[in-house]
């Protein structure tokens, strides 16, 4: 067990520092191989915090869910994609445990789609630009989804999250990396470049840029809001801010050729397009000095680059090699370091369950939340140490904790103590991101094209390839992922909000898309049976992974029988059950 | 002495969350005021509440904070302090040139003789149907929370904002159309979403969000019509659906966000008429799209007078530009402050002027306004620039016309520099609480029981500024 090993760096908690939760080290995990209480619901160690919790403030825990409602619950998070209608007898099947069918759901490629629309948020992933002078593209990036596709195929990979960290900083700079590694480095490289840069102080805009997406996306602190003067409430000063700014602007954004060219007749401008990356490498090396109130025409004193302070008992020793991002690198992914695995661990947590334990997920500092069980944070993220960084073991833990089995079904009392569910006595019910909704009507119709690759439009409907694989743009983001609260791609975004809107109806009742897919629906159904019953109890189990009730087959069959001349009967009633509401909801 | 945290002891009784669910899921439209109190009608005086003086709101919302130097509060001691720096802990000189005065000329206009800058001379026009609030504080100078505050009255991002209180309060208008709409002329706002957002309230009433930049109708509403099916063919459908959903939601407890979904597709049903015509300006004659002008926000400020027209409860335009926060003057100042002055001056006269017209201004509220003003003093970013304005919080000011607010009346007063409020200062909160008060709603008796406690867009502050109110 390495849970406390070291490597070059050694943080230790400056005093202030200690009296912040978030930079505690766990010291109470010698009873982690504790047996868990008897008599209760617990089936892992998460439980056995979740529960205790519960029991502290008199909040009983409801049951867990029906096995059908667990099953696609599971598919959709750890997919993004309905379960298959064959699961439904799941349980009758030899071996046919939960256990088992969670492992099938983390081994399938599609796994590493699910985490990879969750970090794409992190990384800000877009592949053009928020200002666009004429029709010049130079600043786009047509091959972004290379990077894309670098991050599915490391989930899938269950790459250590320290390397997945150090990749997507300075794969140029580590012996371990492989040739198919560089695009990693498209989480600085397809950064925002402004309107203007150049200047200097749009520069500076990107770097702070940069600084925000790291610090923020690996660290939960917001580093960028000591670029002018010190953080307010975190103890990051403006030295600080620009110790790290440094680094990036040591970096230039550029295009490189990825795949080497078989023949010269292939050299031309567009083939070599084709085949760029677009990644970072060190430029020349600077340090900053201090922008005086962020004002880039009064230098202050110069900083070496180096990493935070508060992680230090004094000042931080100066980066040296190149830009300092291989050093950066190992600070933020060091086993000592009390934040990126919390952080990490974190996210996954509010992936799965609908909030995280800290709910500000990317603000781990003294404005943000105060994790609501501080324990089962420091364990899960000590045990994902512990375990090799290993997302895919972490992930596997929770899903088969008794608190994401749960129902959602609230009752009164829970309701009354604690109506936000913060200390988890019952499963949220979540309603699908806007990819996974996408995908599954293009999967319960029979026209998911599993491929990736490049981006296609999402709004041609003969796009059917996963959300995922549409084009992200910062000038004009597509109206359904706008609609349905995807998020500015211009920034990092720990998370989503959810609206209900009119809007999102209208697409609903009237886009061409969602039309077709229900003619599709319709015909699949009545090629697969003549019964209209039969088809109705297909349709349900295809997209709700149940049976209808008795009142739903009856309304279904009254609405279908209404006018038999009319052939769209079909293609309205395959529509009305996409765009219902439990097309949209996990419970 | 009393404790300012106790609600005062005739609040009316306020239902729990659960048995307010409970009536909504029964059937009755509205959560708010109308069905807790048994008001029918919207102009109806609820008991404990005061008589409404506005129907409707509509927000002229100027991101990055507009100079109340330049436009509504002269300061012509500025003249003589150019240049010396001001003094206290919270103005540190720090890029400060000093003192900068205002270089726009200020008149006095109408009966009321209320002065005016040059920038605002259609405003100008109109100043004795407004009321200018010199006197506005807010908590911080920064923008997003300071966004938050004006929208929410709290600066963190959880809160609902006063257009969900204000649905929460008094139901929709108009069951064709969202009650609440934001019309953004362009995709970015600042904090975003959380600025309209319902927050702990039932999820119904979180406001409708429409880009403007593009003014033809399929684009400000995509896929507002069905090229296949007719609106009776739909209608069954819809009607199939809101059965199927309504079962769907019975075996589930009580699940606002579940009622909202089911809502806003029969909003979005009946939109498809009703929201065709409402947003359309093409269908306004040329003249009244002239007075207006031809940028995204004055035709912004005309949709929304047809919305108003249409039931709509509360609409806030937002004046961006391709920045984000135009008004956001920190360098350059004077130079922008006019040009912004010039587009938003002439649409906000002819917003007013064409309420009036329709004999609506009575009892439409408008806003004009940001978050926070600008300082007094100067700042210089770029040497080769003008200089600029910081932001400035604790003094600023609104303009309201309208909606039973004295006509040609100014509240409030600052300092002979415009540092600070001297008289009659109206924090956020007494804002927010003067505000729900025209519309007709006691602010303190406005509440949600939420997480064990009672919660109000005014939290445990405000007091409403009677001596505006005509």
């Amino acid at each position: 067990m390495y849970l406390f090993s070291t490597n070059d760096f050694r943080f230790v908690p400056r005093p202030y520092a200690i009296g912040c939760w978030a930079f505690g080290m766990c010291c109470f995990l010698l009873g982690w191989n504790q047996a868990l209480p008897e008599k209760s619901s617990a089936r892992n160690y998460i439980d056995r915090h979740i529960e205790s919790v519960a029991g502290e403030r008199q909040l009983s825990l409801v049951p867990e869910a029906d096995r059908n409602v667990l099953i696609r619950r599971l598919s959709f998070d750890l997919t993004g994609l309905p379960p298959d209608p064959e699961w439904y007898r799941y349980p009758a099947r030899p071996n046919g445990t939960i256990e088992s069918l969670v492992d099938t759901l983390i081994a399938s490629p599609h796994f590493g789609e699910r985490l990879a629309s969750m970090w794409l948020n992190v990384a800000r992933y877009a592949e053009d630009q928020a200002h666009q002078v004429g029709n010049n593209v130079e600043h786009f990036y047509p091959n972004a989804f290379r990077y894309r596709q670098w991050v599915v195929d490391a989930f899938n990979a269950d790459l250590p999250f320290d390397r997945f960290v150090k990749l997507q900083l300075a794969a140029d700079r580590y012996s371990f990396a492989r040739d198919e590694d560089l695009p990693a480095l498209g989480f600085l490289g397809l950064g925002p470049k402004y309107y203007q840069r150049g200047r200097l102080d749009v520069m500076a805009d990107e770097w702070e840029d940069q600084v925000d997406t790291v610090t923020r996306g690996f660290l939960g602190l917001t580093v960028a809001c000591a670029r002018c003067h010190d953080h307010k409430y975190d103890p990051i000063s403006t030295e600080d801010y620009h110790a790290l700014a440094g680094i990036f602007a040591s970096v230039e954004l550029v295009n490189v050729p990825y795949e080497k060219s078989k023949t010269k007749s292939e050299q031309d401008k567009e083939a070599k397009q084709q085949n760029t990356i677009h990644i970072v490498r060190d430029a020349k090396i600077r340090n900053l000095n201090v922008f005086i109130r962020g004002d880039v025409e009064r230098p202050g004193p110069a900083i070496p680059r180096r990493f935070l302070s508060l992680f230090y008992e004094g000042t931080p020793p100066p980066f040296s090699e190149g830009s300092g991002r291989r050093e950066l690198a190992e600070a933020i992914a060091s086993p000592d370091n009390p934040l990126t695995a919390k952080v990490f661990v974190n996210r996954i947590w509010q992936m799965l369950i609908g909030q995280g334990l800290v709910r500000t997920a990317s603000n781990f500092g003294a404005l943000g939340e105060k994790p609501s069980h501080p324990e089962l944070l420091e364990e899960l993220a000590a045990r994902f140490k512990a375990q090799g960084w290993s997302t895919k073991k972490l992930v596997r833990e929770i899903v088969l904790s008794a608190a994401y089995r749960r129902s959602s079904e609230p009752h009164a009392a829970g309701d009354d103590l604690d109506p936000d569910n913060r200390y988890l006595w019952r499963m949220n019910r979540r309603r699908l991101p806007v990819e996974m909704w996408r995908d599954s009507l293009l999967s319960v119709t029979g026209n998911l094209d599993r491929q990736g690759g490049r981006s296609l439009e999402l709004n041609d409907p003969a796009n059917r390839r996963r959300t995922l694989y549409g084009r992200v743009s910062r000038l004009k983001l597509n109206t359904l992922l706008a609609h349905y609260d995807y998020p500015d791609p211009n920034i990092h975004s720990g998370g989503r909000t959810s609206t209900t809107t009119p809007l999102q109806k209208l697409y609903l009742l009237n886009n061409p898309f969602v039309a077709e897919q229900a003619q599709d629906f319709a015909r699949r159904l009545q090629q697969e049976t003549a019964d209209d019953l039969e088809r109705i109890r297909k349709a349900y189990r295809y997209l709700y992974f149940r049976m209808p009730a008795e009142e739903e087959e009856r309304l279904g069959l009254e609405f279908l029988l209404a006018d038999q001349s009319d052939s769209s009967h079909w293609d309205r009633y395959a529509q009305t059950l996409l765009i219902s509401n439990e097309a949209f909801y996990l419970d | 002495m009393k404790d300012p945290r106790q609600l005062p002891p005739d609040r009316p009784v306020t239902l729990s969350r659960r048995k307010m669910l409970e009536r909504s899921a029964a059937g009755f439209g509205l959560l708010g005021l109308m069905n807790v109190l048994g008001q029918t009608e919207p102009d109806d005086k609820a008991p404990g509440h005061p008589a409404p003086r506005a129907k409707r709101l509509i927000f002229l919302f100027l991101n990055g904070g507009p100079s109340q130097l330049d436009t509504f509060d002269p300061k012509p001691h500025l003249k003589k302090m150019e240049g010396k720096h001001p003094e206290g802990e919270l103005y540190k000189p720090s890029k400060a040139t000093g003192f900068l005065p205002s270089p726009f000329a200020f008149e006095r206009y109408g009966q009321s003789g209320l002065e005016v800058s040059e920038t605002l001379p259609e405003l100008a026009k109109e100043i004795d149907d407004c009321c200018i609030v010199k006197s506005m504080q807010t908590d911080v100078p920064n923008h997003e929370p300071a966004l938050l505050q004006m929208h929410t009255g709290n600066i963190q991002p959880i809160r609902p904002s006063f257009g969900s209180w204000l649905m929460y309060g008094l139901g929709s208008a108009n069951q064709n159309l969202p009650g609440y709409v934001v019309l953004r002329p362009s995709s970015k706002i600042v904090v975003g979403p959380a600025l309209w957002s319902h927050g702990f309230l039932p999820a119904k009433h979180q406001a409708t969000s429409i880009d403007t930049s593009d003014l033809r109708i399929d684009k400000m509403l995509t896929d507002i019509q069905n090229k296949r099916f007719s609106l009776d063919e739909q209608r069954e459908q819809v009607g199939l659906l809101r059965k199927l959903n309504r079962l769907h939601r019975s075996q589930r407890e009580k699940d606002s966000v579940l009622e909202a979904e089911i809502e806003s597709m029969e909003t979005a049903y009946r939109m498809q008429i009703a929201a065709s015509d409402a947003f359309d300006v093409s269908k306004e004659p040329a003249q009244i799209r002239e007075q207006y002008g031809a940028t995204s926000f004055a035709q912004s400020c005309l949709v929304a007078r047809r919305l108003v027209e249409s039931g709509v409860r509360c609409t806030v335009v937002y004046y961006t530009t391709k920045s984000n926060q135009p008004w956001d003057t920190h360098v350059d100042h004077d130079a922008k402050h006019k040009k912004l002055c010039r587009d938003s001056d002439r649409a906000a006269a002819a917003l007013i002027r064409d309420l009036r017209s329709r004999g609506m201004l009575d009892d439409t509220l408008v806003v004009w306004g940001g978050e926070f003003g600008r300082t007094p003093y100067s700042e210089m970013r770029q040497k080769d620039k003008g200089p600029g304005r910081d932001h400035h919080h604790t003094a600023f000011s609104m303009l309201l016309a309208g909606g039973g607010v004295k006509k040609g009346f100014s509240y409030g007063q600052t300092d002979e520099l415009g540092m600070n409020v001297v008289d009659r200062p109206m924090h956020v909160h007494d804002f927010h609480a003067t505000l729900l008060h025209l519309m007709g709603i006691n602010h303190t008796a406005l509440t949600y029981r939420y997480s064990g406690r009672d919660f109000r867009l005014t939290d445990v502050h405000g007091s409403v500024a009677h001596d505006l109110i005509a």
